[in-house]
């Protein structure tokens, strides 16, 4: 089936709004249960994108990202598995078995997009310092703005090679070995970080001399 | 991480404010516009801080009205920075309680132990409550609607999901603001104690979240020969041929039947048993040789579980900490273990 191209704008400003939900705002538009009935909607069989939105939504539950780390993507995974249903005729089963190497992209995307904004932190302290509200604002929207593109792109990929017959999925078959140890390399990082940020936040004093006399309560911790 | 950058290195965060008057109380419309702020706590997720400039935002208008002095905003800001995570939903109990410190001025140190004790308990409880149980249930129940055909399920699912959410975000919001203010004089006096007592659990927190979610494995398995154990085998022979078999089925001794253990845990003594015609159903036993392994990761865990991601966590912290590197630097060092000691069978292998 081809697509118009309003219904693939519609699907990329769908994307769009369900990347930034899955962290922020209301964090339940972007479950494959509501958006299989909006992609439903908008290219046209309301049915079939329940369907596959309910069959999409009892498999990722429990699936939540948790800790930082990320499972695979439930707004990329439950587009596409609605997209694929709708337009190629899959059976919903089948669409949503197609649809879970999408998913995997959108969980590299997230951690793309969570390191990225990692160095922009120092950005975020310079603004604290200077006392500057309007650019810590600033920097939540740019944060929210690159989750959205980033999804935008990877669906609006998906909806050309899909239409070119190519099947990038593959690929990303190729590679599922390493995301789950990318993943804990990534969380034990955190810890890393933040025990060390809490070492330093919490100043470890060591009592000297000039402390002692004061009974050397900031002993350490 | 701040203080290591040279553009930021010249900014100490204050112990104390300069004006240490208490501000008025927020009203009741900065405390809601916050809790609808408190929606974008993620916003910019990063693995840097996770959701510190989020938080920040979050508390924003609070801070503005708190804070008139500008070095004191700029303080408040800046400690406000620092690395933050918790539920996204459960972010408003965090925020109410320090937001009753801020408007008190308290000590920076003390808002800080505070804000780092309350944020990761409740991102274990949010993670139980909301994840693992909110979800489940309503988008579970809907699910099946859905396939079922129903347009109201997603509906259903939307209204019921964010009806809790709001519910627990302002609720919370509230009853932590008023009792942070309530609770601020008990605080302020024992501010010492409590100030240590916070920093503590905050230490057992990093912990506990290096336990649950460090999952590095040691794959090093070291063969150490090989042991021989019977094994029992069952045969049906001729009454006639029962002697051939005296050898597999009695010790030594000639008298003695074997024994040994099966996969099961059962015993299972040889013997013969004559079945009356003419023939006997003898168990007898063969000797299997299998090999020894000695496995690390069991041993390890015997000392203390978890011991490999504890290591990895402090080797960071060390690095982070003595040897100033950058998280990215971080990043690529595990990423190169990781890939070298799985070429190397150090680790389960994902070759």
């Amino acid at each position: 089936m081809e697509y118009s191209i309003l219904q693939v704008a519609l699907v990329f400003i769908v994307t769009f709004i369900c990347a930034i939900d899955q962290f922020s705002f209301l964090e339940s538009l972007y479950q494959p249960i509501v958006t299989g009935m909006v992609i439903g909607l908008i290219l046209g069989d309301v049915q079939t994108g329940l369907i596959v939105g309910g069959t999409y939504q009892l498999m990722t539950i429990g699936n939540m990202p948790v800790g930082g780390a990320q499972p695979p993507n439930a707004v990329v995974g439950g587009i596409m598995a609605a997209v694929l249903a709708i337009s190629a005729g899959l059976d919903p089963t089948a669409a949503v078995a197609a649809a879970i190497p999408f998913s995997l992209l959108g969980q590299y995307g997230v951690t793309l997009i969570f390191t990225i904004m990692s160095p922009l932190m120092s950005k975020a302290d310079q603004y604290a310092h200077e006392a500057n509200p309007a650019g810590i604002t600033r920097l939540n929207y740019a944060g929210m703005g690159f989750l959205g593109l980033i999804f935008g792109g990877v669906i609006r990929v998906h909806l050309r090679e899909h239409l070119g017959g190519v099947d990038v999925a593959n690929i990303v078959n190729s590679i599922t070995a390493l995301q789950t140890p990318a993943l804990i390399v990534l969380a034990l990082i955190g810890f890393g970080l933040a025990f060390w940020d809490y070492q330093i936040q919490v100043k470890f004093k060591v009592a000297g001399p000039a402390l002692a006399t004061e009974g050397g309560e900031e002993d350490g911790i | 991480m701040a203080s290591k950058d040279m553009a930021t290195s010249e900014y100490i965060i204050p112990e104390h404010y300069v004006d240490t008057t208490p501000a008025a109380p927020l009203d009741q419309k900065t405390l809601n516009k916050m809790v609808w702020r408190s929606l974008f706590l993620q916003a910019s997720f990063n693995y840097e801080r996770m959701q510190a400039c989020g938080w920040l935002y979050a508390i924003l208008p609070g801070l503005e009205k708190i804070h008139t002095n500008k070095d004191d905003l700029a303080a408040s800001m800046s400690h406000n920075m620092e690395f933050f995570n918790t539920h996204p939903f459960l972010v408003t109990f965090v925020m109410g309680i320090v937001l009753s410190m801020e408007q008190n001025k308290s000590d920076i140190p003390m808002i800080r132990a505070v804000r780092v004790s309350a944020m990761g308990p409740l991102g274990g409880i949010g993670d139980a409550l909301f994840w693992f149980t909110l979800v489940p249930i309503t988008a579970g129940i809907t699910s099946n609607m859905a396939i079922n055909g129903s347009i109201a399920a997603p509906f259903i699912f939307l209204i019921v999901f964010n009806v809790f959410q709001f519910v627990i975000r302002f609720w919370l919001m509230n009853w932590s603001y008023k009792m942070g203010t309530n609770a601020i004089g008990i605080l302020t006096e024992n501010a010492k104690e409590f100030t240590r007592a916070a920093s503590i659990l905050g230490v057992f927190v990093v912990g506990c979240l290096t336990v649950c979610y460090g999952g590095t494995k040691l794959g090093l398995v070291i063969p150490n020969g090989e042991t021989s154990s019977y094994a029992a085998q069952t045969a049906t022979v001729k009454n006639d041929e029962v002697s051939k078999f005296d050898d597999m089925v009695y010790d030594t001794d000639g008298t003695t039947p074997l024994a040994t253990t099966d996969a099961d845990g059962n015993d299972v003594t040889a013997g013969v048993t004559d079945l009356g015609n003419g023939y006997s159903e003898v168990t007898y036993m063969t000797v299997a040789t299998t090999p020894v392994t000695i496995d690390i990761q069991s041993i390890l865990d015997g000392i203390c579980p978890k011991l490999i991601p504890l290591g990895i966590t402090l080797m960071l912290y060390l690095l982070l900490a003595k040897k100033n590197w950058t998280p990215i630097k971080c990043i690529g060092l595990i990423l190169v273990i990781g890939l070298v000691g799985s070429g190397f069978g150090i680790w389960p292998s994902i070759w």
